[in-house]
């Protein structure tokens, strides 16, 4: 009996090795790895590198429109097959009204240049007939350029684009917020005179077509003229709106991050010169991040009833903001780059409550190949999730549903890992002189639309995957049985 | 492995010049400066410690900092302006009050390309040093000097790049840049 006992482990050892092994390699043909989430829709993309996916109801159809970076240094410009031509990456147009079946409209290109240099990174669309002074007929897509304008084109006709006005003489351009029904738009830009790469420029878009510059915003120390050092670059605000009165920005990628909670009215309509005072004038705190942490998206979640809170006689609901880092490094060549939850209640002392990360032991996922980390949240506020479920894309950890009903114990109810395919692209690090290289999914962002549908893209080319949750992440969120 | 092995006998052959400091072998005549490799002196930030060095020869006195910060995203275009090197060279560790003095210029290290500028430091204790701040990039990694001290700052900027050029410098940024 007991001589079976060293048989027996070796044996469990040797299939918890080959299962780890498993698991540290994606393979082509090999199954998605999933927990209460299921494919239901796919498309290649044009085998481009995606960042923002936006989501649009439009009519009786549902269209998603996806950003792209540039092009990699073995494929600079990939061929449209609808055109026969190669084009640089742009922006992805696609008829996801069935998801099951995604039909893709139009690819229309981009800044020339490859990775964080070319392409079209963002995406936000808001319908004429919401903007104050919009021509009510059409459908306005703001993207940026490469790092070189912001333009605004009327997709209408998704199939069919017509540029409508261009915002261009930037050295640098991120994820900007456009509030769609009074046309205020928090651009991510770099003002050449700036001396970051990346702050606010607030423009007045309510007419698209006759952009009005409100002011230039970042950081005491950003501003021209100024000198000693120069805080972190901005990666992304998000607004709440007249009603919400506050803007949430984001600074830092994966280091050094910082929260910064905004006074909107005193933003927009406070002193503009570009002075240190003028410049902390609307701030009304920052909550600096360690710096092995950056900001890379600042998800307000305001007023949520907290149920262990229920029974209190005060803080029963809490304002709480989600910040996602960004992963840079391959193959965890940096500190862990995670999600975090902070209570802003008490708005001049937010306070960060829970975190969330993927268990790296769980995929071996350091050794899988690209980068492991946070990246981005879903930014759709739809009744179907919001305040109830986040998606958070994990690089080549794909995509993970979060339960945040109660955010200061945030929980993973389902994942799912894409399968790779030929058009996946490798990802290298430097060793001994050389590089060695590895294929993974590489999940970049994640977005949701309000049918509860879930959009995840890929960096590595892999494309664009349409997922529903299942199981009990499905009734987590309170949806009904599919 | 014979990088590793390289890097093995690099370091032995610096640790047997000294207790845990050693000075390097003569610099060519116009930069003769011998460097005395000191403790990191600042607290950890988002980037791992670099290496600190004084210098002993002819620009007696001044302090060098170098670091690689690997994850920087001007991947094509490295680094393309001043604001760049305000941003990124390391000053702001030896004091947030500093201004450039002048525009940059361009330098290499090795293979690397990137620029240099001059500043002005306005230190704690009321005394204004010159400083030099470098950053070079190496794809999507940053290679970054700073180095302050009270000679003329072309001498010093001068020093400091014949330094960083010396083969065993270079072998350790590299294998700074690649993680190692």
């Amino acid at each position: 009996m007991f001589r079976c006992v060293p048989l027996v482990a070796g044996l469990v050892l040797f299939a918890c090795s080959t299962t780890a092994q498993a698991q540290q390699k994606q393979t082509i043909g090999a199954p998605p790895e999933a927990s209460n989430m299921k494919l239901v829709g796919t498309n290649d993309l044009q085998a481009r590198s995606a960042y923002q996916p936006t989501i649009h109801h439009q009519g009786d159809r549902w269209i998603a429109y996806i950003g792209h970076h540039g092009g990699t240094d073995d494929v600079p410009a990939p061929v449209n097959p609808m055109t026969g031509q190669a084009e640089p990456n742009g922006t992805s147009i696609v008829d996801v009204t069935d998801p099951a079946r995604p039909k893709y409209l139009r690819h229309l290109p981009g800044q020339e240049g490859k990775y964080e240099s070319g392409g079209a990174q963002m995406v936000r669309v808001c319908d004429g007939k919401s903007l104050p002074k919009g021509d009510p007929n059409a459908v306005y897509m703001l993207r940026t350029f490469g790092s070189e304008a912001h333009e605004i084109w009327n997709v209408a006709d998704p199939a069919n684009p017509v540029l409508v006005t261009r915002i261009g003489g930037l050295k640098d351009t991120h994820k900007s917020w456009w509030e769609c029904d009074t046309g205020i738009a928090f651009l991510v830009s770099g003002a050449p005179d700036w001396r970051t790469r990346r702050m606010t420029q607030v423009y007045d878009l309510s007419d698209p077509a006759h952009p009005q510059k409100i002011r230039d915003f970042g950081l005491p120390g950003q501003e021209p003229g100024s000198t000693g050092a120069v805080p972190t670059e901005l990666h992304g605000p998000i607004s709440t709106g007249p009603d919400g009165n506050r803007v949430f920005f984001g600074y830092g990628t994966n280091k050094g991050g910082i929260l910064q909670i905004v006074d909107r009215d005193k933003l927009l309509n406070g002193p503009k010169e570009a002075t240190p005072d003028n410049l902390r004038y609307p701030e009304i705190s920052r909550m600096p991040m360690s710096a092995f942490n950056g900001a890379h998206t600042t998800f307000p979640m305001l007023d949520m009833p907290v149920t262990e809170f229920a029974e209190d006689k005060d803080g029963k609901t809490r304002d709480i903001v989600m910040i996602v880092d960004e992963a840079i490094l391959n193959e965890c060549g940096e500190a862990r780059q995670m999600v975090w939850f902070a209570d802003v209640t008490t708005e001049t002392r937010p306070m960060m409550i829970s975190s969330y990360t993927v268990p790296e032991a769980g995929g071996q996922f350091c050794q899988r190949g690209g980068r492991f980390g946070s990246h981005s949240s879903n930014e759709s506020m739809a009744p179907v999730y919001y305040k109830k479920m986040a998606f958070i894309a994990f690089f080549n950890a794909g995509v993970r549903a979060l339960d945040i009903r109660d955010p200061y114990h945030p929980k993973e109810v389902g994942y799912f890992i894409p399968a790779i395919t030929p058009a996946t692209d490798k990802r290298c690090i430097p060793v001994e002189g050389g590089e060695r290289c590895k294929v993974a999914i590489q999940t970049n962002n994640v977005e949701t639309d309000d049918r509860g549908y879930i959009y995840i893209v890929d960096r590595a080319n892999t494309g664009l995957h349409i997922l529903e949750l299942t199981g009990p992440a499905r009734a987590a969120a309170g949806l009904p049985r599919n | 492995m014979r990088r590793g092995a390289a890097i093995a006998a690099v370091a032995i052959a610096l640790g047997a010049s000294g207790v845990g400091a050693y000075r390097l072998a003569p610099a060519p005549a116009a930069e003769s400066a011998g460097w005395r490799e000191i403790a990191w002196p600042f607290p950890r930030d988002g980037w791992p410690a670099g290496r600190a060095f004084r210098c002993d020869g002819v620009c007696a006195g001044t302090l060098l900092y170098v670091r690689a910060k690997r994850g920087f995203c001007n991947c094509d275009r490295g680094v393309a302006d001043d604001d760049e090197v305000d941003r990124v060279a390391d000053i702001d560790l030896i004091t947030p009050r500093f201004a450039a003095v002048a525009p940059g210029e361009e330098v290499g290290l090795g293979e690397m390309r990137g620029r240099a500028r001059r500043y002005d430091l306005d230190m704690a204790d009321g005394v204004r040093h010159a400083a030099i701040g470098i950053a070079v990039s190496r794809r999507c990694d940053l290679f970054v000097a700073a180095a302050q001290g009270r000679g003329e700052a072309g001498a010093v900027q001068r020093a400091v790049l014949a330094f960083l050029e010396r083969p065993e410098m270079k072998l350790w940024a590299t294998a700074a840049l690649d993680g190692q």
